[in-house]
């Protein structure tokens, strides 16, 4: 693990980067232990920390040590299969579907039964509020993203690309392979949290 | 009580930003020019964690219902109501004052600081205003004829005509090399601090774009991380981009350098077609300077 600083109240800790649920999971339990330390705010992604403090309440060589420290010796990564179950009605009817059936080798209905057929876990969320990068997909679905991105995806898109999948939470460009849509509210921000997704939960999408 | 009169091109409330959320994916949004609502907040007796306008595209007038300490903020801000005051001074505005407020074809973001705070409910622990997602009390640009709630004013009279010191909004912003300096040859990160970047006009309070000196990424495609403001991005293309308060929580274009939180308002607040430097310094000097 490498420790970089990121501007002047934040660090980068970088774990192997490769996407990978094990590493997945180590990210995410330093993001906790950082945050139940009650050093500042942290963002964990694929394979890697963000770490922010306040430098009014924490100076910068105690907040390096405290970042060095937590990569020196990382907390035990919690098993991701102890998740909230979150299942996504999903109507198989988006506008990639069929090409991404036929570039894969598989009907359609292999293809649904396909991304249908296995769980997945929330990576991480980000892109906009309430986007949960979930993963990851049978390696059979061949879903490189898009040659030119979309200008605009409709919220409720449910999308594939690279080994993931995701719910696009409202209108937005993107460039991930459109397969289905979903009613289910992924974000709402007169909720609290706003975000239905967590980064750990699991997910399962239910052909309608 | 305050009310918009004229509401400039687009006035939204902002505090510091929203925190807490970022792992939802909900940027933190508030101020774009964090140095100038601070001051702003000070000078109108105000809280740091209370909440302020942010305007694009002066003027902007308002008046308040009841004797107020006010101060406005920015690039070139000034302000007009029986007399002309400067910006970043404390001014005491009557019940019924009209209060206008005006910049330069300079001026990016100006903010306005009443005292007592516009005390509009909070969403997810911030009154700060993220368009993208409609996301605060009133999720819209400010419009004439808007009725804000004020908390209760403590300042009073003695607090009029105080200054607080403006930042060299002309000059360079100090940045911190990284995180993915090791992703650009060496000649790289010297040329993003040696040259001289123009800012484009399609930047906004997401980041702020910049052409000139190309700086190519050597190497194979970054994972997406999580990204702080302030953070300069280097997507294939070439021209930086430097976030400010409406950054995306993640991304997946290498950072080759990171400007100092004190510093974000001298990027935020460049015109179209100015020059825009970097100096380098390290992260712990920074800290003493600012």
């Amino acid at each position: 693990m490498t420790v970089h600083a990121f501007g002047d109240r934040a660090f980068l800790i970088e774990l192997e980067q490769r996407i990978d649920v094990s590493i997945v999971d180590a990210a995410r339990a330093i993001a906790d232990a950082w945050e139940e330390r009650g050093l500042g705010e942290a963002i964990p992604a694929y394979a890697s920390v963000v770490v922010e403090f306040d430098p009014e309440r924490m100076p910068w060589p105690t907040a390096a040590a405290a970042a060095n420290d937590l990569a020196a010796r990382p907390p035990r990564a919690k098993a991701a299969a102890t998740g909230r179950l979150i299942e996504v009605p999903t109507i198989y009817d988006g506008p990639d579907l069929a090409d991404t059936a036929s570039r894969s080798s598989l009907t359609t209905d292999e293809l649904v039964a396909l991304h249908s057929g296995r769980e997945y876990q929330a990576f991480f969320l980000g892109f906009m509020p309430g986007l949960a990068y979930c993963g990851t997909l049978d390696p059979r679905i061949d879903a490189p993203r898009l040659e030119s991105p979309r200008a605009r995806v409709p919220g409720g898109s449910v999308g594939v690309a690279s080994g993931q999948t995701l719910v696009y939470p409202a209108d937005s460009p993107g460039g991930w392979r459109l397969i289905g849509r979903t009613e289910l509210k992924v974000f709402d921000p007169a909720r609290d949290p706003a975000a239905l997704i967590r980064a750990g939960d699991r997910l399962r999408f239910v052909p309608r | 009580m305050m009310r918009i009169l004229v509401p400039g091109l687009r006035a939204t409330i902002q505090d510091r930003g929203r925190r807490g959320h970022v792992r939802e994916g909900i940027p933190p949004a508030g101020a774009a020019d964090p140095t100038a609502l601070a001051a702003a907040l000070v000078l109108a007796g105000c809280g740091p964690d209370d909440a302020a306008i942010e305007i694009v595209g002066l003027p902007f007038s308002f008046r308040c219902d009841d004797r107020r300490v006010i101060a406005a903020t920015g690039r070139d801000v000034r302000v007009r109501t029986r007399g002309r005051v400067p910006g970043w001074t404390s001014v005491l505005a009557r019940a019924g004052d009209e209060i206008v407020v005006e910049g330069s074809e300079r001026t990016r973001y100006a903010y306005v600081a009443v005292s007592g705070g516009i005390a509009v409910r909070p969403v997810l622990g911030s009154r700060a205003t993220y368009l993208a997602a409609a996301l605060g009390s009133i999720p819209r640009p400010l419009a004439a004829g808007d009725e804000l709630p004020l908390g209760p004013s403590v300042a009073g009279v003695e607090s009029a005509g105080r200054r607080g010191p403006v930042p060299a909004y002309d000059g360079p912003a100090r940045a911190v090399v990284g995180p993915h300096d090791a992703r650009f040859d060496g000649s790289m990160v010297e040329r993003a601090f040696a040259t001289s970047f123009t800012v484009l006009a399609e930047s906004d309070r997401m980041g702020v774009r910049l052409s000139g000196a190309e700086l190519s990424v050597s190497g194979d495609d970054l994972l997406s991380c999580g990204i702080v403001a302030g953070a300069v991005q280097v997507p294939r293309g070439g021209a930086p981009i430097v976030l400010l308060a409406d950054h995306q929580t993640t991304g997946g274009y290498p950072i080759i350098a990171t400007v100092i939180h004190a510093d974000l308002g001298i990027v935020a607040q460049k015109a179209p077609g100015e020059d825009l430097r970097f100096i380098r310094v390290t992260p712990e000097g920074a800290l003493r300077s600012s």
